[in-house]
């Protein structure tokens, strides 16, 4: 991992419009408000939140899969936002997306080697045979058998279309790979498969990622950095060891807490914080610190001004007035 | 399998029985369920050869990747798995009485009255043409004598219950009228509404985020202690177990694996398929690690192995193992596998010393 920044985005606005209850009329729910945040080269940031809070969004801006509403994206020095799709077709090869669900995401009428070869063919690759020779590599490289390349998605089972889905991703020899909950799907004995074939990826391919989910767990096994939203922003951010162990946002702290444990005896229990009611509806937002109704510490404060995502420490940032454990 | 705690003859076949006696007698019993699905596949044999057993207010846990067979078998022992496809035998009785192919008119008096159940999907779970207070005073109604009037009265206790705001306006509302974790309480309110004996409760928090887990898995435990109910839970989140549990079954292709004390199977597993489960899911707590992974893909239901089920998949195997194992075991902690208590010990100290060094590395 380098200090160099691969990717920056800056201040990233998504507003979606929303037909409302009453005719004629439409409101807006702003889906990411105001995310700002660096990817290094060869590190994983990992990204969590609870569903709803704006977390895929927020991957689909970044890699322009999705126009921005405001702010910028810039990729290896290079400002995205506001190019044609003609100039950002090239760049587009240097980011790829690995999806959630490996049954959505895969056409189910193409043999598989058909899919992970589009990229190859739309970017003009090469021959035919350079690119099956490629297709079988690549089959190589993710743990699958080259010889099933004519055969089609559904004979295969969660966990090899997830594969499939990475060979697809790895084609063009990205720099960086968004994966949006790419484990999720799968049961824990597979989704351990596919979480250390990332990481054997990575390593060998020096490929930067930018990790999304909601479990926790998964997120601290992979990230280098992690941050935390809520409710379209993003609340703290920070590397991944300290964070998890002393984290600075209250809504961190509960949302760690709140993880069952397995209790193998070794180390003593987190206190519970249980956090009451729900997550807010993202169109009707608190004043001040979206958190506030739910903050086990808030004051007067908390609900008038929005706290500003400030560094706090040395790589260490959270938007909160009252951060925990920072004595 | 028969537990050591349980070692009253059933000799006792009365309806009510005596209070000292109820609490020796364990609430569910399950013999040996067996059920399959003639497909055009061919035979699924979906559960095959489960036993266990279900005390009073015991949380029962268990736990299994898709397809195992924990949901099944939870819903063919309630009857509610018919159709001419499917063959289930065993013997299953509740408080001593054979449940297993009672005539649906009985069935149904058990089934909402002393057993209930919690589905995964608390959207699914509830018709969206209808009030959620029409829908729990529907089931108060269908098992008692309660009036309209008395049955409303106690849907709106039984939504304040579960922690609902303000449940006499809430109770008008429609099921889309309420977030994930508020329709999961609704689906708990109607699950108690009867007092239910035994709650089963499927994948209970598996659609719900962290935060609303946490309130649910306390709303169930607080409940518990107030009803007096048991619980059987079926998850696949081994934290979840963790949290709820005294006892865990771990199933594997059909069958249990291993079943023990929670402290036991998580502490000291014993089933090679448990080691994997265990150590294949990242921690909140533990440092960055390459995890455990499990070679291969969970069976196929239509090809489950001649032997050991895990056999193909296990680092362990041996001659053993083309012949299925039983479940064997001291008091309350049974495993099916062929390796012998040392070698376990052995093999496991020496993956948790390799894990450990990785760690610290």
């Amino acid at each position: 991992m380098s200090d160099e920044v691969l990717l920056r985005a800056t201040d990233i606005v998504k507003n979606f419009t929303l037909r409302s209850k009453k005719l004629g009329q439409r409101s807006i729910v702003q889906a990411v408000a105001g995310v700002s945040l660096e990817v290094r080269r060869g590190e994983t940031l990992g990204i969590v939140g609870e569903s709803g809070c704006g977390k895929s969004t927020l991957a689909r801006c970044l890699v322009q899969l999705m126009p921005v509403t405001s702010g910028t994206v810039e990729f290896n020095g290079t400002k995205l936002t506001g190019l044609s799709r003609r100039r950002l077709r090239p760049h587009r090869r240097e980011m790829q997306l690995v999806f959630q669900d490996p049954y959505a995401s895969l056409n189910p009428r193409r043999r598989v080697g058909d899919i992970v070869a589009e990229p190859l063919r739309i970017n003009k690759y090469g021959d035919d045979q350079r690119i099956k020779e490629r297709v079988e590599e690549l089959f190589r490289i993710v743990g699958l058998d080259p010889a099933s390349v004519n055969r089609y998605p559904h004979e295969f089972s969660g966990g090899q279309r997830q594969r499939i889905g990475i060979a697809r991703a790895l084609s063009l020899n990205p720099s960086l790979v968004v994966a949006d909950e790419p484990v999720s799907a799968l049961d824990v004995s597979v989704q351990a498969q596919v979480l250390n074939l990332m990481a054997d990826l990575q390593r060998e391919l020096a490929l930067t990622y930018v990790f999304i989910a909601h479990d926790l767990g998964v997120v601290r096994h992979v990230s280098d950095r992690v941050g935390v939203m809520y409710l379209g922003e993003l609340v703290e951010l920070g590397d991944a060891e300290t964070l998890y162990e002393r984290p600075l946002h209250p809504y961190t702290e509960a949302l760690l807490s709140v993880v069952p444990e397995l209790d193998d005896g070794t180390r003593p229990k987190r206190e519970r914080i249980v956090l009451t009611g729900d997550v807010p509806d993202p169109s009707d937002k608190p004043s001040g610190c979206p958190f506030h109704p739910r903050c086990p510490v808030a004051t007067e404060l908390c609900t008038t001004t929005k706290p500003a995502l400030v560094e706090l420490t040395a790589g260490r940032s959270v938007a909160c007035h009252y951060p925990r454990h920072s004595t | 399998m028969r537990s050591s705690t349980s070692s009253t003859p059933f000799s006792i076949r009365e309806f009510d029985l005596p209070d000292e006696t109820a609490s020796t007698q364990p609430l569910l019993e399950v013999d040996d369920l067996r059920v399959s699905f003639a497909t055009r596949g061919g035979v699924v044999q979906a559960v095959d050869g489960l036993s266990l057993q279900v005390g009073r207010r015991e949380v029962v846990g268990i736990v299994g990747e898709s397809g195992s067979g924990k949901s099944v078998a939870m819903y063919s022992l309630l009857g509610l798995v018919r159709d001419s496809n499917v063959t289930i035998t065993g013997r299953v009785r509740f408080e001593g009485r054979d449940i297993l192919g009672l005539p649906d008119q009985e069935m149904r008096s058990i089934r909402g009255h002393d057993i209930a159940m919690i589905f995964q999907d608390p959207m699914t779970a509830l018709t969206p043409v209808y009030n959620v207070g029409w829908q729990i005073a529907e089931q108060i109604r269908a098992h008692g004598t309660a009036t309209k009037q008395q049955a409303r009265t106690r849907a709106i206790e039984l939504l304040g219950e579960v922690g609902i705001p303000d449940p006499a306006r809430r109770i008008d509302q429609y099921p889309h009228e309420f977030s994930g974790g508020m329709r999961q309480r609704v689906v708990i309110a109607m699950a108690l509404s009867c007092n239910p004996k035994l709650l089963i409760a499927d994948e209970p928090t598996t659609a719900l985020d962290v935060t609303t887990q946490a309130q649910i898995l306390d709303l169930m435990s607080t409940l518990q202690d107030s009803y007096n109910s048991s619980i059987v839970i079926i998850t696949h989140d081994m934290g979840v177990i963790s949290e709820m549990a005294d006892r865990v079954v771990v199933m594997y292709a059909g069958r249990p694996a291993e079943i023990g004390a929670k402290r036991d199977v998580i502490r000291s597993p014993r089933h090679p398929y448990t080691w994997g489960l265990l150590g294949a899911v990242p921690r909140v707590e533990s440092k960055r690690s390459r995890l455990v992974t499990i070679p291969g893909t969970p069976v196929s239901p239509l090809d489950v192995p001649a032997g050991c089920a895990f056999g193909p998949r296990c680092d362990y195997r041996f001659d053993a193992c083309s012949e299925r194992p039983a479940l064997r075991g001291d008091g309350g902690h049974q495993d099916a596998c062929w390796l012998d208590e040392r070698q376990k010990v052995a093999i496991r100290q020496r993956v948790e010393s390799s894990i450990g060094s990785e760690n610290a590395s």
